[in-house]
């Protein structure tokens, strides 16, 4: 059965894949390898992880303004995740999901972080805020 | 949302394709923050550097371009952020050709959309300084928190597109900073056991870049400052204040222009936290920054933020009739602007002489100079924390920070002495 969560889309468009989860904040820029969608600051849990076409899931952006450039390159190379869920966004990951085309869902009615895990399928429609969730088998 | 008439239709097309994707991206960041309407900007400042960009940065912007957007100067100050080269010295430094063209493509890109490039940090000094309560939209930290602070101007820490979108459209959102309710004091920061009358502009960067990492994205009021700041000094919190955490603003009790009373500057409630500064908490700012086991430097660079006339005249004095370690590099970065002032007054003679370099239009930061030099920089003494904060993890050296004095002793001897 799929767990259905209620959010608020901030940019358009729907994307379905596995979860990717965290609950640290990210910097994409200098914390995201736009060739290869590795995250590649060493003092992040993710480190190392590969967000390509994943649903990337974490509290909200952090860090230098030009994480948004970061975000659109990596969508023009391919190497983005193909949607973002947030706790809370904010501008750096907004004005880059909105310019890179990626869907942005947040403010969902149960957290995200505590609710997907690393590995669930999940499809997000920011069109209408809603994500589904089925979760992985055990 | 409330939108004007003339809103609605930079979003529906009519203004062209450019402004609707411009307005797309405001629009965006409005709902992001729930922003009951949009304001006019005065004043924006956008990044400039290839490195930062990418080529698909690059195109993202001249896409725009192509579908008609355009800067208003008569309504925006558009200015730019530094480049990343140098066009007397590009060579010298160890740029290379190829990403020479990248830079003259973007640079030609957003003299194409209308802004003036001042390729500086400080811009405030050259031009473009709005007024308090002018709104403004600012790529790079130090800028904008001094903007907010000291000017008593209105502007948020956005996404490098965001302040694209505002250029163009001459609005951003209301929210955040762009509201007084915003901008009170959340912190009190007081000091104890340390000498203020004696304290340096690199002196206050370190204690911004102390109290940044206690209280992460809070607002700090500082009590018991002296009540005259030079410029220096007043850049010196600010540029530091967004290197180790987020602070978006500060005031000076009694100095700055939201603050000149207690009430003032916490908006009439009690300060939510208060902190302490002593000697040993700058001593371990000292220590975090230090990272350079080898006292032998290669290179000394200053000018992160952009060297002001009075860093350009100093160093001069602390150069004049001597000579620079031969085995030592010795780059100042500033404008252009004050270059060329410094050539006027004879302290480019000077440092030229005794073996430095002023480069001009560059950034000394994040995107430093010293990332071009493939060999023979490994050891970079610097007095700024964010030159030293960054160094490591971007360009791959070792830094060892310390005040004006202390690094131009360091380019004399060839070493640093503890």
């Amino acid at each position: 059965m799929k767990i259905r969560l209620q959010g608020r889309g901030i940019t358009k468009g729907k994307a379905e894949g596995e979860a990717v989860v965290t609950k640290e904040p990210i910097s994409f820029w200098g914390g995201l390898d736009r060739e290869t969608g590795d995250i590649v600051d060493r003092n992040h849990e993710l480190a190392g992880v590969n967000v390509k076409g994943k649903i990337l899931i974490f509290p909200h952006g952090k860090g230098s303004t030009g994480g948004s450039r970061t975000l659109y390159a990596s969508a023009k190379k391919g190497t983005a995740p193909s949607a973002i869920i947030n706790v809370r966004a904010e501008s750096i990951i907004a004005t880059g999901a909105i310019v890179a085309g990626i869907p942005l869902v947040d403010r969902l009615d149960q957290d995200p972080i505590s609710t997907i895990q690393t590995g669930d399928y999940v499809w997000v429609d920011a069109d209408t805020g809603i994500v589904l969730v089925e979760k992985k088998k055990t | 949302m409330m939108l004007t008439d003339e809103e609605k239709r930079m979003l529906d097309g009519s203004c062209g394709e450019g402004m609707r994707r411009a307005m797309e991206i405001i629009i965006t960041l409005a709902k992001t923050y729930d922003a009951e309407r949009l304001i006019k900007i005065s004043s924006a400042h956008l990044g400039a550097t290839f490195k930062s960009h990418g080529i698909e940065g690059l195109e993202w912007v001249e896409e725009l371009v192509e579908q008609g957007a355009q800067c208003d100067l008569e309504k925006v100050f558009v200015s730019l952020n530094p480049r990343s080269f140098d066009v007397d010295h590009w060579r010298e430094i160890g740029f290379e050709e190829e990403a020479l063209a990248n830079q003259e493509r973007l640079d030609r890109c957003y003299r194409r959309l209308g802004t003036i490039p001042i390729y500086s940090c400080v811009h405030y000094l050259l031009g473009n300084v709005p007024k308090r309560g002018d709104h403004f939209s600012w790529s790079g930290s130090s800028g904008q928190v001094f903007a907010n602070s000291v000017l008593g101007a209105m502007g948020n820490r956005e996404g490098v597109w965001a302040n694209v979108a505002a250029a163009v459209t001459g609005r951003t959102p209301e929210y955040g900073l762009h509201l007084k309710e915003n901008r009170v004091g959340q912190v009190l920061v007081t000091t104890e056991d340390l000498d203020l009358s004696k304290f340096s502009a690199v002196n206050y960067a370190s204690l911004g870049y102390f109290v940044a990492r206690e209280i992460s994205d809070q607002i700090p009021v500082f009590s018991g400052l002296p009540q005259y700041l030079t410029l220096e000094q007043l850049r010196g919190l600010a540029y530091s204040l967004p290197v180790s955490g987020a602070v978006p603003m500060f005031h000076v009790l009694g100095l700055t222009p939201e603050a000149m009373t207690w009430g003032e500057a916490f908006g009439g409630k009690e300060p939510q936290r208060r902190l302490i500064v002593r000697p040993g908490d700058l001593m371990k700012v000292q220590e975090l920054l230090n990272t350079s086991k080898r006292k032998e430097v290669d290179l000394v660079c200053f000018g992160c933020p952009h060297c002001t006339l009075e860093e350009l005249r100093e160093a001069a004095t602390l150069l004049e009739g001597k000579k620079v370690n031969e085995n030592v590099r010795l780059w100042l970065c500033t404008s252009r602007w004050f270059k060329d002032l410094a050539d006027r007054l004879g302290y480019k003679k000077t440092i030229e002489r005794a073996g430095g370099l002023i480069l001009a239009d560059i950034c000394a930061g994040p995107s430093a100079p010293f990332n071009y030099l493939k060999k023979g920089i490994s050891v970079v003494a610097t007095n700024s924390v964010k030159t030293a904060f960054y160094a490591p993890g971007t360009s791959k050296v070792d830094v060892l920070f310390g005040d004006t004095k202390k690094c131009i002793e360091a380019a004399l001897r060839g070493k640093w002495e503890n």
